[in-house]
């Protein structure tokens, strides 16, 4: 049986965490809650955990410190934050800290989610210059997409939007996070901007083959199917 | 540049003003003093001259041509300023006698007085042109004489007292510039100190203060009050960011906590209920959206996001707006066309400015009917950045122009045709100012040539002077 994936969240808002922890414990993980930034950071350090989430305010200290002395112990467990800070700066503060990723409240689960996806699968990614998911190729190198062999000619959005979906595949990859990664600018699109991209890449990837690739999740965004 | 700056001061034109009217005050002095100098002078010569002929008038009635030589001869003597001399001429104006070689032809000035120019040999003999006055007297058996002195000496002394003046005033005024330029350039660097501290605090950080020097004189005590006055506003700012991130947390996280439990329940509710949780849901999220909309204006015209503007090329956020939106464009079938492209680099936020022009691109493709043009731009001349948004939808009434920056404010049928919050133009105005710009509406008309209907043109300047 494989291993349970064990996540702590420091979140002082009781309804927040018991939130995220319904939605966490729903799809499997086991979950600790630290209610105040001093336990969280103990627990952090004292035990093995496969993802933190840290909250930013907490009473008593800031999210960030936690995240800093838990990095100065050597300690590479991922760290997503979460906060009502959602500035560009803050961002930047969090990432500096040791933060892999940075979730604004308020949030919907299936971005929460989604992250976490990512962020626990990260660890075993290689950096490698040409992607493989089931029959689509993409080199890194000659900005070459092929399925089934066959050429496919993208624009380098359409690349560089699925070079992303790729580097995710089978997991689900929020709109937002597409935004932040594919187009690297934090907004808040008013309408179905990134639907529309996706849409024509799909059309480019998927219109001449039996087998649809690039699925929609309803409420969360798009995964790339594994294979 | 600074120069002219120091010129413009108030001081400068203190100075000046002082100085011109300080050598108003000694000309007129001066000019009275000479007036007055020059009266006594004339008034003794006249005196001596009449003298003079009243003396020779009675020589010569008592003692006839002669005795008058005689006397002239002894009193021709004395030295050359302070002798007179004489001509004796007959009815027909041929000499009879005097030291004078001829009757001069003399200028006439009021009240009798002569004045002519003659050559006179000096004291080694040399003819010397020399300035007479004289008057003459008609004398009882139709003879006339005249008596004349020479006058250079007056002359001398006038242009002796009014190079004085000129110079004295020449002085007095390059006296005054210097004085001037100095004082002005004194309370100019210690204005612009302050001046520059208040930049730097309009420009975002707030909890700047401007330096205080001792001792404390009166711009120290300006200073001292143009800080508590920071003091103040700093607190009360402080006050308003604290409220907003009150209503931040206390508002938005029940609102977060509503959201999710509706999303918990969507996926428990039975299929029957499922799209009313689902039409919930969806104004949660409208409602949360307003809410982080309302917040962000808040904070972009609070200008505390100054502190994090970078350089950053505008043209390449402008060219990512515009790829971001080519296909949503495409699928409504609007003809999307980019005129200018300059490569422009400014100091702003890029996140915000982002944001900015995909809400300007969002409202154009919103309100373009199907198959409809939208034309966009970005254009530098001089210190400034024009970028221009056309679409050729229809248009807002000119009336409403300044209404549409209002929060919450939407164009009456736009309301039920088109989603939004009316937020979206408030933004892009506080971002604009945010960046030193201003966002200004007219009609597309111009640029879309056979639109029946004028469409909106927004043009969004940025002065970077």
């Amino acid at each position: 049986m494989q291993e349970l994936v064990k996540i702590l969240l420091i979140e002082d808002d009781k309804q927040v965490a018991e939130f995220v922890c319904e939605g966490l414990e729903a799809q499997g993980y086991a979950v600790d809650v630290a209610h105040d930034g001093e336990k969280g950071r103990q627990r952090a350090i004292d035990k093995h955990y496969d993802l933190l989430i840290v909250d930013r305010m907490l009473p008593g200290c800031d999210g960030l410190a936690i995240v800093e002395s838990v990095r100065a112990n050597a300690n590479r467990v991922p760290v997503l934050f979460l906060s009502a800070l959602g500035d560009v700066d803050d961002r930047v503060k969090g990432l500096k800290a040791g933060g892999d990723d940075y979730l604004v409240k308020p949030f919907a689960m299936e971005e929460l989610l989604a992250r976490i996806e990512v962020l626990l699968r990260r660890k075993d990614a290689l950096p490698t210059t040409r992607l493989k998911v089931g029959e689509l190729e993409l080199d890194l190198l000659t900005q070459k997409v092929t399925r089934q062999g066959k050429n496919l000619n993208l624009q380098p959005r359409e690349f560089r939007l699925l070079e992303y979906l790729m580097k995710h595949a089978g997991q689900v990859v929020t709109r937002t996070m597409l935004l932040e990664n594919v187009w690297e600018y934090h907004f808040d699109p008013q309408t179905n901007v990134i639907d529309v991209h996706v849409s024509r890449l799909r059309q480019k990837i998927d219109k001449d083959f039996d087998k649809p690739l690039l699925s929609t999740i309803r409420g969360a965004g798009y995964m790339l199917n594994a294979s | 540049m600074l120069r002219n700056r120091i010129f413009g001061t108030y001081t400068f034109r203190f100075m000046i003003s002082y100085v011109t009217a300080l050598s108003v005050v000694v000309f007129i002095l001066l000019g009275i003093t000479y007036t007055f100098y020059s009266y006594e002078y004339f008034t003794g010569v006249n005196d001596q001259l009449e003298n003079e002929l009243d003396i020779l008038q009675h020589e010569y009635r008592e003692q006839g041509l002669t005795g008058m030589e005689t006397l002239t001869a002894e009193r021709r003597k004395k030295s050359k300023f302070d002798r007179f001399s004489y001509i004796l001429v007959d009815g027909q104006q041929q000499k009879l006698s005097g030291d004078l070689s001829h009757w001069p032809e003399y200028k006439e000035w009021s009240d009798g007085w002569l004045s002519f120019e003659m050559s006179f040999s000096d004291w080694q003999g040399q003819p010397q042109l020399y300035n007479f006055l004289a008057r003459s007297r008609l004398l009882e058996d139709g003879n006339q004489l005249l008596v004349a002195r020479v006058s250079d000496d007056v002359r001398q002394n006038i242009k002796l007292v009014v190079g004085t003046m000129t110079w004295g005033l020449i002085i007095m005024i390059i006296l005054g510039l210097i004085g001037a330029i100095i004082t002005s350039y004194m309370t100019f660097s210690r204005v612009e100190t302050i001046n520059t501290a208040i930049r730097t605090i309009m420009s975002g950080d707030l909890s700047e203060r401007i330096p205080i020097e001792e001792p404390i004189d009166d711009f120290q005590h300006l200073a001292r009050n143009i800080n508590n006055m920071l003091e103040r506003i700093e607190n009360s700012m402080n006050d308003v960011r604290q409220v907003a991130d009150n209503i931040a947390h206390d508002l938005r996280t029940p609102l977060t906590r509503l959201r999710n439990k509706l999303s918990t329940l969507e996926t428990r509710s039975a299929p029957h209920n499922r799209d009313m949780v689902l039409d919930m849901l969806g104004e949660a999220d409208h409602l949360l959206s307003t809410f982080s909309a309302l917040l962000r204006i808040a904070q972009v015209e609070s200008g505390a996001k100054k502190a994090n503007f970078q350089r950053l090329s505008l043209t390449q956020i402008f060219t990512d707006v515009v790829e971001l939106y080519e296909p949503v464009a495409s699928v409504k079938d609007i003809e999307l066309t980019v005129g200018h492209c300059d490569d422009v680099a400014i100091r702003g936020d890029k996140d915000l400015l982002f944001q900015m022009l995909v809400n300007l691109m969002d409202n154009a493709i919103k309100y373009t009917p199907d198959g409809g043009r939208i034309r966009v731009s970005l254009e530098e001349e001089g210190d400034n950045i024009y970028i221009l948004f056309a679409d050729s939808g229809p248009g807002i009434p000119p009336d409403k122009y300044a209404k549409v920056f209002q929060r919450f404010y939407r164009v009456e049928s736009s309301r039920s045709e088109h989603p939004g919050n009316g937020l979206g133009l408030s933004l892009v105005q506080a971002v604009a100012t945010l960046h030193g710009g201003a966002v200004s509406l007219s009609s597309s008309q111009q640029i879309f040539v056979g639109n029946e209907t004028s469409g909106l043109q927004v043009c969004i300047t940025i002065n970077q002077a």
